[in-house]
Parts: structure tokens; sequence; C-alpha cells
């Protein structure tokens, strides 16, 4: 193993990079740009989400509340029938209502504040508007009755009970999706660019040079990962940013230990994507791969479905498939603010680091000296 | 023996099948060192195949193969060879000297700037090679296979779309690489560059039909001119 010689490699990849400037573009823009739809999607500050009210209340703080929710601009407001509301979010007219029953405002002078929240449960975006928006009109209801005194009472104890039409009510989609989301990101551009690059080495010849010369096929492999990797951990820290600060994805961990399992998803995606591009001929057959080999990783890994929602069998898949423990363990990180010390945490960063070295092997024992 | 060999290739026998097609059918051949061997043969004849096999890059059926005193495969002397391909195979998305300065890297290291002034590409060293005509990337791949002054080259057909000049120019280069020991083997189906080897083959159906200089080919057909040896030679029932 020659240290020249597999810098050579890396130096070469680096320089094709600059020269490429769509592939840049591709590595650069590409995760911000997905993020970006991403977050319109799922953080429901575009379109406001549609509600229905029905109040019920014979007090004063039922109508507050109706007044509070209707100058929000995160929702439009109607107020309905009991029995039109129910029939409106089973048709999809409405995302949401809200049921302000009868005894509203006495029960609220006993100290509890008890309305009902009906969701249909199909659009977590448009849900999770609805329980941000009732969550920031409620103290301000609250408090215009008590300053408009005509029933002075104690602040009230909040209790919303929550109901779903259809599934189950996930409701802060952004945050449980997004920290599982940057680290696929990074995994499927890196894998996309490296496995055609690598093709293309094969496909213009350069290949077969490379094996008449002095490299060995380790060399090669890890010239070639340490160049992609370089790059990546470059685009790893720029989702990472982007992701956090600007789209605001919620997180409680170590900033730096999920760089650092971006960094081992990306040594694996590289590794992969030259593994797989030796069972392909042209680049069109290793972007086959994708909705082949990537895109079932990626949603068996529990990122949109939880994997122990899953089928018995499926599970079986999802716990031997590496990009299942990536989420898991981006998500114990950023959402429950783990580090290294959590078993969890230490079993997903070891898999991650073994499937990266998995990958490697594989690459550089497939790596055919021969042409024929 | 090992080192001091006198020949530079040594191929024994060498068989290659692809299916029911025999590229390589029992081949023999001996190549002293700085001699510039011509391989001459149409299409399909074998000849990429051929220099193939003295790089390891097919796997043989059967015979031996032996480079500069080392029985192949042997990755020792692989640093040794420069090894140019058929179509120029090149990192298009390289610049010129980018191109040249990493096949140099991997061979552990040679002159960059003698290497693009061998095939008059001094003045395009900076420019992407994409952007490169066809003549322009041949006589780059050229400069990427002598960049680590080998001892043995082996040229695929290396002036196909340069021009007749030019083409005069890179021989005069490879007859001058040649007096200072190095080994050529090149293959081509162009008979004037034919003349400038000291020792030819004529191959076909994975045979060696004919070997000698240019003119005791001529004087084994019979003919004055190297194109009819050549088809009489051919035609000839081996």
């Amino acid at each position: 193993m020659s240290f020249r010689r597999t810098l050579a490699i890396t130096t070469r990849v680096l320089a094709q990079f600059r020269h490429d400037r769509r592939t840049l573009a591709i590595l650069f823009v590409a995760p911000v740009f997905i993020l970006w739809l991403f977050s319109l999607l799922f953080s429901g500050q575009s379109d406001p989400a549609r509600m229905g009210v029905v109040n019920l209340d014979r007090g004063p703080l039922g109508e507050a509340i109706v007044q509070e929710l209707g100058s929000s601009d995160r929702v439009t407001l109607e107020a309905l029938s009991a029995a039109d509301a129910a029939t409106q979010l089973e048709e999809g007219d409405i995302d949401a209502y809200l049921l302000l029953p009868a005894d509203l405002s006495a029960t609220a002078l006993q100290g509890s504040l008890r309305p009902e929240l009906h969701l249909r449960g199909t659009d977590p975006g448009a849900e999770s508007t609805v329980a941000r928006a009732l969550a920031q009109s409620l103290p301000g209801a609250i408090a215009a009755v008590v300053q408009s005194g005509p029933i002075p009472f104690a602040l009230p104890t909040v209790d919303v009970h929550t109901s779903t039409l259809f599934g189950n009510a996930e409701l802060s989609t952004i945050d449980l999706l997004g920290s599982a989301f940057i680290g696929l990101l990074v995994f499927f551009l890196v894998y996309v660019v490296t496995s055609v690059a690598f093709l293309r080495e094969r496909s213009q010849g350069t290949l077969e040079r490379l094996m008449a010369s002095p490299l060995k096929r380790s060399e090669i492999v890890l010239g070639y990962m340490i160049g992609f990797t370089m790059v990546a951990l470059v685009q790893a820290a720029e989702v990472l940013v982007f992701g956090i600060w600007l789209v605001g994805i919620y997180n409680a961990g170590n900033l730096a230990l999920i760089f650092g399992m971006e960094a081992l998803l990306a040594l694996g995606a590289v590794n992969l994507g030259i593994f797989l591009s030796t069972f392909a001929r042209s680049e069109f057959q290793a972007v086959q791969f994708i909705p082949l080999v990537i895109t079932p990783m990626m949603l068996l890994s529990g990122v949109i479905v939880p994997v122990s929602s899953e089928p018995d069998w499926l599970q079986v898949v999802s716990n031997v498939l590496p990009l299942t423990y990536a989420v898991e363990g981006l998500k114990a990180v950023m959402l429950e603010g783990r580090g290294l010390e959590s078993t969890t945490v230490q079993v997903d960063v070891a898999v991650l680091a073994g499937f990266a070295l998995l990958a490697l092997v594989a690459a550089s024992t497939t790596l055919r000296r021969r042409v024929d | 023996m090992g080192e001091q060999a006198a020949l530079a290739v040594e191929i024994r026998d060498v068989r290659k099948r692809y299916g029911s097609l025999a590229a390589l059918d029992g081949i023999t051949l001996r190549v002293p060192r700085g001699q510039v061997y011509g391989l001459l043969g149409p299409n399909g004849a074998g000849k990429t195949t051929l220099i193939r096999a003295i790089v390891d890059l097919v796997r043989l059926d059967g015979g031996e193969v032996t480079v500069l005193g080392h029985r192949m495969p042997d990755a020792r002397v692989l640093a040794e060879i420069g090894y140019m391909t058929q179509a120029p195979a090149l990192y298009s998305d390289l610049t010129a000297e980018e191109n040249v300065r990493f096949f140099a890297a991997i061979h552990g290291g040679g002159d960059v700037d003698a290497a693009l002034r061998f095939v008059h590409l001094e003045d395009r060293r900076r420019s992407v090679t994409s952007t490169l005509s066809g003549g322009m990337r041949t006589r780059l791949s050229l400069a990427c296979t002598i960049v680590h002054a080998p001892r043995l080259l082996l040229l695929d057909e290396p002036t196909v779309g340069v021009d007749p000049q030019l083409r005069a120019e890179l021989w005069d280069g490879l007859r001058e690489m040649a007096a200072r020991g190095a080994t050529i083997i090149i293959s081509s189906h162009v008979m004037d560059e034919a003349e400038r080897c000291d020792r030819l083959g004529l191959i076909r159906a994975g045979k060696i039909l004919a070997e000698g200089s240019a003119d005791e080919l001529r004087a084994l057909a019979g003919t004055d001119r190297l194109e009819d040896a050549f088809l009489a030679l051919s035609a000839a029932p081996s």
C-alpha cells in the first residue's frame, strides 16, 4: 500500500470536482433545496390550515377562544354545527375542528379547561399547524376573559382532548422526520455522485489504464473514499447548518456527534457506490440501483413509518439495513438529546462504522483487475 | 537471468478464447530490449487482446508471458510499463496537464513538462481535455503513457486521427526512446508506420502468420509494396 499513489487518486478526484461545477451544484444546492421543500411541506407555514369550530359553550370563554383563533394567520376558521363539522372532517373539507363543549366555561371556573380537538389524521403538516395555533390562542383567550372580568376565576389547567379520525396523531412532523432526513439526504446524494463517477472511470477506459499501472485495487478505492468523503463532509456540515439554524429542525443533542454520524453514513455511501458500480455497465444502470436498493433502504429505515409498526418479517429486513440505525441514532441524539453514553447510540454508531468498513472491503474485493 | 535477460517480452504459446472465438490461438513472440516491434493485422485479429495479455488484463487460457525478466502476473513490473489503450482513455473534465500529472503520480513520478513537449501539447496544457480535438486527445494519451519513462511501451494504435506531419514527429520521438533503450510494441494497420518498425508480426485470427523486418516480409511475399506483402501473406494458407 503506497500512500503517495492513494493520494494521487484523491488529488485527482478533487481536481475533477473543481472542474465539474454541475456535480458540485448537485451536492451543495440540492440538499438545501430539498430541505427547503421539505420544510414547506411539513412545517405548515405556507398555507393556513382549514379549521372548523363548534362553539357550544354557554359561558364567555368559548367566544373568546373563537375570537383569538380567528385572528391567527395559521388557520382559516369557520363556525360550524357539530354535525356539519363531523361531515366536513370526514370529507376532507377541513383539516380539523375544535369542539368547545357546553360546560367549557363552567369547568374552567372549577380549574380545568377542556376543549376537544378533532383531527383528520392524514396531514401531519396541517395538524401540527392547528395544534400550534390552538396552543397559542388558548392563553390569550383566557387572559381576555379574566381581564374583562365578568366572572373572575383562577387560571385553569388546559387539558385538550385530541382525537383523530384516521391514523394516529404525529404532530411535530418536521422535527420527527427532519432529524433522520438530514442523514438520508447526505447518504443519497453521496451515493449517486460516487457510483456515477466510478462508473465513468470504467466506461471511459481509464480504469483499464489504472489496472495496468502499479496501483493496487485497495489504493484506488481508498483514494476515492478519501476524496469523496472530504466533499461529503462539507456537504454534511452545510446540511446540518441549514437544517438546524435555517429550517429550524429541533435538536437537543451534540452537534459533533451528529456530524460524526453523518460522516460515517457518507463513508458507507461512497463505498457502497463503488461496490454497486461494479455490477453496472453504464451510468444508466448505476442509476437504476436507486429504486432497487437505495429507495427500499430509505423507506424501511423508519424515517416515514416507524420500524415497530411494520409487519414482523419486514422488521427483520429493516433491522439488517444500516440506514435503520442511522435514523434511530440521529433521532435519539437530536430528539432525545442522548450522547455516546447511551447504549442505543453506541450500537447505532458501531453499526454505521461496521457498514462503512464492510462496504470498503466489498468494494476493494469485487473490483476486478481484468477486463474480461 | 532476471534483470539481465536480453528479452523485454517473451510470449509462449498464449491462448485465449471468448466463447467459440479464439482471440489468441497459440501465439509465441520474442521481443529483444530496445526493439520497436509492430503488430500488423486487420481489426479483430487479436492485437488488442495480445497487448492486454502482456499487462495481465486478460485471464489467459494457456501459455505464459515474461516481461523484463519477470514471469507475469507480477505487480512489480507494472511501474516499468507504459500502456496506451486504443481509444484515448483520459479524464475529460481535467486539464491536459492534470491528466499527465496524475498518470505520473500513480507510476511513481515523471517529467510532466517533457511529456507534454514530446506530443507538442505544451501550449494546451491548461485546456480542459473535453475541449481538445480527437488527434490532440490521442497525443495527450500518449503523453500520459510515456511520462514515467517506462522501459516497455505498449501502444495500441497510437496514431489514429493524428495528421501525417505530426505522426512523423511522434515516430521520431519513439525511435529516440528506443535508441535510449526502451522497448516498444505497437499495433497498427497503417502500412507507412510499419516501415519504421524494426520487426513486424503479421497477426490474423489470433495467429502470427509471418514475422520479420519490412524488407524480409516483402522478399518473402515477392512483392514491392508492404501492403501487397501483407495481403499475400494473409491470404496464404498457414
